[in-house]
């Protein structure tokens, strides 16, 4: 028999008022006058207040009936004897659920929660049928549904301790489908883990056990937990006497019980395996510290880094990867005309020296002059208010957009119309027109900016910028209809900026100038970061991380392209090379060409080793850093009762659908009310006892008068 | 006439004589002073009178000179007229001053039967008066409660007044012994007989303190320990509080438990206080408001006796 709500039982606490009613509170009488209590205060309280009870089946009954009445609003009920039944007869289907996220690895806590399973199979009944689920965020049934002990120990012994944080969630649902699929009556689910708070999200309450499942938790917790993290590595990289340093700090977090003493560690910088600099840690119980490193100079080419601090119980979270790829200029070359080119390209050039994230490097042609080598290495072309563009350039600059390359096209004074020749039509949307002088009412404004553009994109959240300000006396516009984006527009509707793609790059046109002379945007404030955001976007640049998180899935082919400079050109469908990918356990993956993209997931903490099959050396090969979730070093616990009741007990459930508390299969309302409505007969009882005492209290007090 | 061993109980009829002392009987009357000599004169009745002959300021006769008389009690008018010696013979006067002590207080108001305790002294103060006043003794009376309430002196013409004192007295107040007694003490100068009726509800120790003062002057002092049959036996059942009826304080009280040792206490209380008056020559007698008075005027004539053999 269980309760419904067993806190009422405390109403049992109520016994003490028939006995405190039987020993003090007798029948009042009036007050009888007597002369003198000089001797009947002269005798010990104690004795005058030493009373028995009397009218013991009074008592026995007033003590009856609050017993049932608080008994009645405790709402006792039985389990179903289908419940019952399962619970008793028949082979079992039982799933071991194995958390093996890397909070196991705390102390023992994995070869712990491994020996309580094979503790549990070695008492399997010879016809029950048992799985091993390993879980983490994700969950992996080890071996199918077997009464075969071996096999079973020897899937659990295959568990190892996984990079990913804890998630009940999955585990649970592959525990109900293996459930749901089975005959077999009687169903148990033992869930072996260190119950972090963190594995138990909201949507985990959605998941919930067939009917008459057992679910036992096996809770490898410990009281008091010490653990010391690395949550997060910032690294800051500048320009120094023209070598890239790098500077880098670490967040250490210390979860400790509240009254422990200060703990004192150390924390070591590592660059391609060599200890550069270790720093002295000392934290309270549950306070965070920043860690600053003095900055070093950055190693040329690709460079692995490690953040590390001294082991402790849970030495998974105590590591921090990152890798330094080589610094990422961008070269923009600037081609202009003749003597005038340095004016106008002097607020480009200031523009683009500020900044490092990446860094500019510019440099300055003059048009006729251009070579097919001017072109290698470089990222973005500015055509800065040419005249004309003769075919052999605009041949050159086809060449070098179709490969990738960038190019502006900044129309001024000098760009004629129909001044570009044929061969250079291709590099424009549309043909050149007229100039619109907006002189006379004092100026346009660009008036629509394209927010989703990565040239626009960072302007989007308020205060980020401000375009409106800027002044736009003259403009060119184009002839006919843009085939390419329309990226900002002018408020009479006259395209700004024109983006149109040719091959795998892109040319950008900027239909007014970049200096003062046609407009005052290079005054404003908006034209360092607009300048910046024009320029990467159209050398498609995109910054490497430094490290991934576990459970990410790279585009491997992607990233390659990214870090190996000179190798992104190929953007066919299919591969004529194979990439091979060495995980930091050594093992290795080949993701084979005929696969039309190369998805890796990224299961293991460290170093992976990426590399096409066929070529050796450092220079075809590249590494990614690849870190823990850095939530699941917070090893609080949660209560595995809450966990239990979220999942196994639906006392609303629609019918059929219940847990093992109260629910059977297939149960009715009127069932589950029928099981609970003791409470009705016992409240009747005490009824029934209490007018029983009335009538008896009364025939009492009636015999003594 | 009718002696004492004739008396039988009255609860089973009793005879004419001996109604005039059953307590019951006599607080119907309700004139005290007639109360008082029925009491008397159907008490001595069965008894010798025995007055005493001597000097005082009643003549009673003359007889013939003896030499060795007192020349001052001859009858010189008498002499003048028969020119013999004649000597005066007054009749028999004790010269002791007959003082009550009545208790007053609230206590002496209870009554379980009807009678209450006050009653029953007054009654039992009236009888006395009455046969002291038979002994040519001069009366007087102090009723007091926490203090004196009255106050009569001795005299031999106070008898009314003593009766009317008794007759209007009530019970207000607590009881206090140690002050109305120190000064009733300090009040009579002269020695006599001093009867004390109270319910005596306080520790024997400062009963005896109060009226030592009295004995000390040379009084000869009798108490008379009036109590109700109720406060003796405690025969309540129900529990109930019990309320003190000079406090006000009540207490809860569960009387079976509580009625041995409640008796056990009263009977120490009366043991203690003979004790303790005896030891100081002071005749002490209990009184139960159910016993008829007559019990109480023998004890006090065989006090009276032993104390005038005493002398």
């Amino acid at each position: 028999m269980s309760f419904l709500a067993p806190l009422f039982l405390l109403g049992g606490l109520a016994l003490a008022v028939p006995v405190i009613i039987h020993l003090t509170h007798r029948e009042k009488k009036d007050v009888v006058p007597f002369p003198s209590l000089m001797f009947l205060r002269k005798i010990p309280y104690r004795s005058v207040r030493r009373q028995k009870l009397r009218h013991l089946f009074l008592f026995a009954l007033r003590c009856l009936a609050l017993l049932i009445i608080a008994l009645a609003f405790a709402r006792p009920f039985f389990e179903t004897s289908s419940t019952s039944a399962a619970s008793s007869l028949g082979p079992r289907e039982v799933v071991f659920l194995i958390d093996h996220s890397y909070s196991m690895g705390y102390e023992d806590r994995l070869s712990r929660a491994k020996a309580e399973v094979a503790g549990r199979i070695q008492s399997l009944g010879g016809e029950d049928l048992a799985s091993v689920v390993a879980f983490s965020d994700r969950a992996e049934v080890l071996n199918q549904p077997t009464s075969d002990k071996a096999a079973l120990e020897a899937a659990v012994a295959g568990i190892e301790l996984s990079a990913r944080a804890t998630g009940f969630g999955p585990g649970l649902k592959l525990a109900k489908r293996i459930l749901d699929d089975s005959e077999l009556s009687r169903k148990e689910v033992v869930l072996v883990t260190d119950f972090q708070r963190l594995g138990f999200e909201d949507e985990d309450d959605d998941v919930w056990l067939p009917a008459g499942t057992v679910l036992t938790p096996v809770d490898l917790s410990t009281a008091e937990t010490e653990n010391l993290s690395l949550t997060s590595v910032t690294l800051e990289r500048d320009e120094a006497s023209g070598r890239e340093r790098l500077t880098a700090s670490a967040r250490v977090t210390r979860k400790a019980p509240a009254d422990g003493a200060p703990l004192t560690s150390r924390i070591s910088l590592e660059i391609d395996g060599r200890s550069l600099q270790t720093k002295p840690v000392e934290l309270e119980p549950d306070t965070s510290a920043t860690i600053g490193f003095d900055p070093v100079t950055v190693p040329a080419g690709e460079a692995r880094g490690t953040i590390r601090l001294e082991e402790d119980a849970l030495p998974q979270d105590n590591v921090y990867h990152f890798v330094l790829s080589p610094g990422q200029a961008l070269l923009v070359l600037n081609l202009e005309e003749g003597a005038r080119r340095t004016r106008r390209s002097f607020y480009v050039e200031r523009a683009l020296e500020i900044g490092d994230r990446p860094s500019f490097r510019t440099a300055s042609k003059v048009l006729s002059q251009l070579r097919a080598s001017d072109l290698s290495g470089t990222d973005v072309v500015i055509l800065n208010d040419v005249p004309s563009l003769p075919a052999a350039p605009a041949g050159l600059l086809s060449e070098f957009v179709k490969k990738g390359g960038g190019l502006v096209v900044v129309l001024g004074e000098s760009s004629a119309r129909n001044s570009f020749a044929e061969g250079a039509s291709e590099l424009f949307p549309a043909a050149l027109g007229g100039v619109v002088d907006r002189a006379r009412d004092w100026g346009g404004t660009l008036s629509y900016l394209d927010y989703g553009s990565p040239v626009f994109e960072v302007f989007n959240a308020p205060h980020s910028g401000d375009f409106s300000g800027a002044k736009f006396f003259r403009y060119r516009a184009f002839d006919s209809a843009v085939s390419g984006g329309v990226l900002a527009r002018f408020d009479d509707g006259v395209p700004a900026l024109v983006e149109h793609r040719l091959g795998s790059g892109r040319v950008l046109v900027w239909t007014s100038t970049l200096d003062t002379f046609w407009n005052d945007l290079a005054r404003q404030p908006v034209f360092l970061p607009f300048m910046h955001q024009l320029v990467k976007h159209a050398a498609s640049y995109a910054e490497a991380s430094s490290w991934h998180t576990v459970g990410e899935v790279l585009d491997v082919e992607r990233y390659l392209a990214m870090v190996l400079e000179g190798e992104s050109e190929d953007d066919s469908p299919g591969r004529s090379f194979d990439l091979v990918v060495t995980a930091p356990s050594s093992r290795k993956i080949i993701l084979p060409r005929t696969e039309e993209r190369a998805l890796l997931p990224l299961e293991e903490q460290g170093f992976y080793d990426i590399r096409r099959a066929g070529t050796g050396g450092a220079a075809s090969s590249s590494s990614v850093a690849v870190n823990l979730d850095t939530a699941e070093s917070d090893l609080s616990r949660l209560d595995p009762e809450e966990l239990v009741a979220s999942v196994t007990f639906r006392g609303t459930g629609a019918p059929g659908s219940g847990g093992p508390g109260i629910e059977g299969p297939g149960d009715s309302r009127e069932a589950q009310e029928g099981r609970q409505g003791y409470w009705w007969f016992l409240l009747s009882g005490a009824l029934l006892l209490l007018a029983s005492e009335t009538l008896l209290s009364n025939r009492l007090s009636m015999t003594a008068r | 006439m009718a002696r004492r061993s004739d008396r039988v109980d009255p609860a089973t009829g009793g005879d004419r004589l001996y109604r005039f002392v059953d307590p019951h009987v006599l607080a119907r009357i309700s004139n005290l002073s007639l109360l008082a000599r029925s009491v008397v004169e159907g008490f001595i009745s069965g008894l010798h009178r025995s007055t005493y002959l001597g000097r005082s300021v009643d003549f009673a006769e003359h007889r013939a000179y003896m030499p060795g008389d007192d020349i001052r009690r001859i009858d010189w008018r008498l002499f003048a007229r028969t020119d013999r010696f004649y000597v005066k013979e007054f009749e028999a006067d004790t010269n002791t001053s007959f003082t009550l002590l009545l208790d007053v207080s609230r206590s002496m108001s209870f009554g379980s039967e009807g009678l209450t305790k006050l009653d029953y002294a007054r009654f039992l103060a009236a009888s006395l008066a009455v046969f002291s006043q038979k002994q040519r003794d001069r009366i007087g009376i102090v009723t007091f409660d926490e203090d004196i309430v009255d106050f009569v002196p001795p005299s031999a013409k106070h008898l009314e007044i003593v009766l009317h004192t008794i007759d209007r007295v009530t019970s207000q107040k607590p009881s206090d012994y140690r002050r109305p007694l120190l000064k009733v003490a300090e009040a009579i100068h002269r020695r006599g007989i001093v009867v004390l009726i109270s319910d005596l509800y306080d520790e024997p120790e400062a009963i005896l303190d109060a009226v030592k003062g009295l004995r000390y002057k040379g009084n000869d002092l009798i108490v008379f320990h009036v109590l109700d049959p109720a406060e003796l036996k405690f025969p309540y059942a129900e529990a109930a509080s019990y309320q003190d009826l000079e406090t006000g304080l009540a207490v809860p009280v569960i009387p079976e438990y509580l009625r041995d040792e409640y008796r056990s206490l009263v009977k120490q209380h009366v043991e203690k206080l003979t004790r303790s008056l005896g030891d100081n020559q002071i005749d002490y007698s209990l009184l139960d408001t159910s016993m008829p008075l007559d019990y109480a005027l023998f004890h006090y004539l065989a006090s009276r006796e032993r104390l005038t053999r005493t002398r």
